[in-house]
């Protein structure tokens, strides 16, 4: 059974309030001033995945956007694109051959820039290992950089502390 | 003489709430572009220096050089990672540990690498060597057995670099790092 509705209620006015926006304006503000101080105008230089994770280091400067070449877990990639398969990487070999070429290839474009337009050629590279990376895979990516013309390299870390 | 204050002016006082509604308008448009733009993770890159030459990598020739200006006085320091642990030594030596045999610096009780202890030797050998006057005492080279992961060579390097004195300053340890050939 329902309740009868209040007689008495039914004359009241509503009530006039306002909301009180002070102590929203403060929480906005400060969220504000904490994405300022994170905000970059690099944009994401990096990605992270599950196949490339970065080993974490203490020191490190702030890293240029340069050619870079990726070693995720199973593949090898310059700029983002595939060029050979960890696994299939010759041991006996130093140098990588297809990662030569793609390099040889960017070293070239490279070069013909600073021809065309006077982009100088800064010979650097970028080099994204995830951090299971064996040291053999890496050093023949960073041998294989050094002999086709971009031989400076740095090595991106997640910097922490 | 100041004026008298006029008493006819007494206006009341204006009771009117700032309209803060443009403002959070503004703060809902800039706090998703702000956050879309926000560098969540810090990315640092260690800068590794390889001469251009066409002998990077091969360490023979680079040895050859060595014996042939004797008079120049260098360390040739080499940081050798392996499994067991970290090897310290130089062309003519190897550094051995408490038990005077195997790695330098042994992996701890818990398998992992003890890099602790490999910073203090390295501090050490810096202390030594510092005004002696060698050439190279910035540098070191660093190499590893073919399975070793890249987060343990970071690391290193991390330790290889800096260090942190008694007064608590950062100092310059080996901050020039080179690779070396892999150990077979």
């Amino acid at each position: 059974m329902a309740f009868q509705p209040s007689k008495s209620k039914r004359h009241l006015e509503p009530e006039q309030g306002s909301l009180n926006m002070n102590s929203m304006m403060d929480m906005m503000t400060i969220i504000l001033l904490f994405l300022l101080k994170s905000f970059s105008t690099e944009g994401a230089l990096v990605t992270p995945s599950e196949t490339l994770r970065l080993p974490e280091s203490m020191q490190g400067e702030k890293p240029k956007k340069e050619l870079s070449v990726s070693i995720a877990k199973q593949v090898i990639l310059v700029n983002d694109v595939p060029v050979i398969d960890v696994a299939t990487i010759d041991k006996n070999q130093m140098l990588i051959m297809p990662l030569a070429d793609r390099l040889a290839e960017y070293a070239r474009q490279e070069k013909q820039l600073e021809i065309d337009v006077g982009k100088e050629f800064t010979h650097q590279v970028n080099i994204q290992g995830d951090d299971k990376t064996a040291f053999e895979v890496l050093f023949k990516v960073m041998f294989t950089c050094s002999k086709s013309d971009f031989y400076k390299m740095r090595l991106l870390t997640i910097k922490k502390g | 003489m100041a004026y008298k204050p006029s008493l006819r002016q007494k206006s009341q006082p204006l009771d009117m709430e700032l309209d803060i509604r443009p403002v959070m308008n503004l703060m809902v448009v800039l706090i998703p572009l702000l956050i879309a733009s926000a560098e969540w993770v810090k990315i640092g890159s260690i800068e590794i220096n390889v001469p251009p030459s066409k002998d990077v990598g091969a360490s023979g020739p680079n040895e050859n050089q060595n014996q042939i200006i004797e008079n120049e006085l260098k360390l040739g320091l080499k940081i050798a990672i392996t499994s067991d642990g970290f090897t310290i030594g130089n062309s003519q030596t190897l550094l051995s540990n408490e038990e005077g045999a195997g790695p330098t610096v042994p992996l701890k009780t818990d398998a992992s690498y003890d890099y602790d202890v490999l910073k203090q030797k390295l501090i050490e050998i810096k202390k030594a060597i510092t005004g002696k006057g060698f050439k190279d005492s910035d540098r070191a080279v660093l190499t590893a057995s073919p399975g070793i992961e890249y987060q343990v060579i970071i690391s290193v390097m991390d330790n290889l670099q800096t260090y942190t004195d008694d007064a608590g300053e950062q100092q310059l340890l080996f901050p020039q790092v080179n690779f070396g050939s892999i150990i077979q």
